[in-house]
């Protein structure tokens, strides 16, 4: 299949930079039309990434959004309009739109995670942060290629177990007994393999006296710098709109959320859009171009 | 060998800890929806005040490598737990990093453990409360351990027990109730004190669960898994790494 999300193939630190930003507002602006905006972009970036595989998160989080907005009210008493008594508790309207905004919160955040995890991989993740943290970041690289050899060596370890008559069925007890062996003779092998790659490591030079460098494979590029300058500039619209109140929504006693109306508060809704919308917008870009230039060929 | 250690990172993880967290604390309680990001921006303070620590001892290889399979195993261990459903022996593996290393590496192996599962199981708004949730587990036994009440080096079945008892009641008071707030924060308000009490209440079944899966891992493997890493400390002369 045809790659076109322009935007994981960018430098690491714009990366980070977006999903960062567009978390933290997700969070921070608590307005139904902010959010709506941050639910349909995140979910349009994820259908971007993951095409035709994205139904089954997306009923998934339509679920828990209905479920945290019928919950909320149960918890949260507070409010004037009361709709009905459950439980002796009075259910509100009020805690029924805060639910229904936080259920959105919930979705938008748990998206640009889903999207922050597909693009931000392991490997991005430690070329940002190997200068910072050295010594954490080989760690956790050592750790990412040390899983898949364990769990390979675990089933090996199983099956040769298998063979002399321990199979590790049977009741839920001898299960976890099989488990247990299982785990012992892996820890056991693993710790001993652990002294000869620390040597190793250390007859070729790790922790000598000198400055490290590191190596770099990605590069920040014109595109990079365009990418960052259009995040800034639409981040600092946003915010400007927001500090003038225009995302501002009170719940309890009585709902009041600022209207979407006059200069400032439609800029920053549409900077914020704008915002959201930029690897989305790349990606489609990019497919009418490749679609475009196949067809005249 | 390089001993000289720097000392940006340590006095950045000490500011970091001794201004910028009362001071995250300070600024939030000025603002109105304040929970779930004053949470966060705690948490992911203190994680990082702990990496930078970590990284101003320039740890050796030994060290490093050591941590890298204890995560790698504690990831790893749900495998020879393929046919039991629900058994998480993970923060067993990392409370035993804690005792046998101290608690700076057990927090380290609790927070790179919990994150690496989540490259391979899918990223979520959980992330890093799962991070610092593991790493508290495994901060804690280490403290205990350091304060003689575990053993590193259990004798009797009295010293097991203990171990025992002790992973099953860190994961129900202390790291559940941590991993709840999480999905607590991304709902709340302003709540009372009973409803509060609900939304723990409500996590008491999971964490049973996972706390008895940590306890029966410590009564069975404990013993085992200290030992065989005393045996590496022996046999390839490491001193207290």
């Amino acid at each position: 299949m045809q790659d076109y999300d322009v935007f994981s193939r960018c430098h690491p630190a714009v990366n980070f930079l977006f999903f960062a930003a567009a978390i933290v507002l997700t969070v921070v602006l608590f307005h139904p039309a902010y959010l709506l905006v941050s639910l349909l972009c995140g979910g349009a970036y994820y259908a971007v990434l993951r095409r035709a595989r994205c139904g089954r998160t997306f009923g998934f989080l339509l679920i828990a959004m209905v479920l945290v907005a019928a919950v909320n009210p149960l918890f949260n008493t507070l409010g004037e309009t009361t709709l009905f008594t459950l439980f002796g508790r009075p259910y509100t309207w009020q805690a029924l739109c805060y639910g229904g905004c936080a259920g959105m919160m919930f979705a938008a955040v748990s998206l640009w995670f889903l999207c922050g995890g597909i693009v931000m991989t392991s490997d991005k993740f430690t070329s940002l942060f190997g200068a910072v943290i050295p010594a954490i970041s080989l760690v956790l690289v050592m750790v990412l290629r040390l899983i898949p050899g364990y769990w390979r060596k675990g089933k090996q370890i199983a099956g040769a177990r298998k063979c002399i008559g321990r199979s590790g069925a049977g009741t839920r007890k001898e299960k976890i007994q099989g488990g247990m062996d299982v785990l012992m003779a892996l820890s056991g092998w693993a710790l001993e393999g652990s002294v000869v790659t620390a040597d190793s490591m250390r007859c070729r030079g790790y922790g000598a006296p000198g400055k490290r460098t590191s190596f770099q494979i990605y590069r920040f590029t014109g595109r990079d710098r365009f990418i960052t300058a259009l995040i800034a500039v639409t981040l600092a619209a946003a915010i400007y709109a927001a500090a003038g109140g225009s995302a501002r929504a009170a719940f309890i006693p009585a709902v009041s959320v600022a209207e979407v109306a006059g200069f400032r508060p439609i800029l920053g809704l549409a900077a914020y859009a704008a915002l959201l919308l930029i690897p989305t917008f790349y990606s489609i870009r990019e497919a009418i171009l490749w679609h475009s230039l196949r067809s005249k060929i | 060998m390089n001993t000289k250690k720097s000392s940006w990172r340590f006095w950045l993880s000490l500011v970091i800890l001794l201004v910028l967290v009362p001071l995250t604390v300070l600024v939030f309680s000025r603002f109105d929806r304040k929970y779930y990001l004053a949470g966060l921006a705690i948490i992911v303070l203190t994680t990082a005040a702990f990496f930078l620590h970590f990284e101003s001892r320039k740890p050796q290889a030994r060290e490093l490598v050591i941590l890298a399979v204890l995560c790698a195993l504690a990831v790893a261990s749900r495998a020879a737990f393929a046919a039991v459903p629900h058994f998480k022996p993970m923060l067993a593996i990392v409370m035993l990093t804690g005792i046998a290393f101290g608690p700076e590496a057990g927090f380290l192996c609790g927070a790179i453990s919990g994150f690496a599962s989540n490259f391979i199981f899918g990223q979520g708004p959980w992330t890093p409360w799962q991070m610092f949730a593991y790493g508290i587990g495994g901060l804690l036994a280490g403290l205990f351990a350091m304060w003689g009440i575990l053993k590193k080096a259990p004798k009797g079945w009295k010293d097991v027990i203990i171990l025992t008892v002790f992973g099953f009641f860190a994961i129900l008071l202390i790291v559940g109730p941590l991993l709840d707030t999480s999905t607590f924060f991304t709902v709340a308000t302003s709540y009372d004190t009973s409803s509060v009490l609900a939304v723990y209440l409500a996590g008491v079944p999971v964490n049973c669960v996972h706390g008895a899966a940590v306890a029966l891992t410590m009564l069975l493997f404990g013993r085992p898994l200290l030992e065989r890493l005393q045996r590496i400390q022996i046999k390839y002369g490491m001193m207290e790494p």
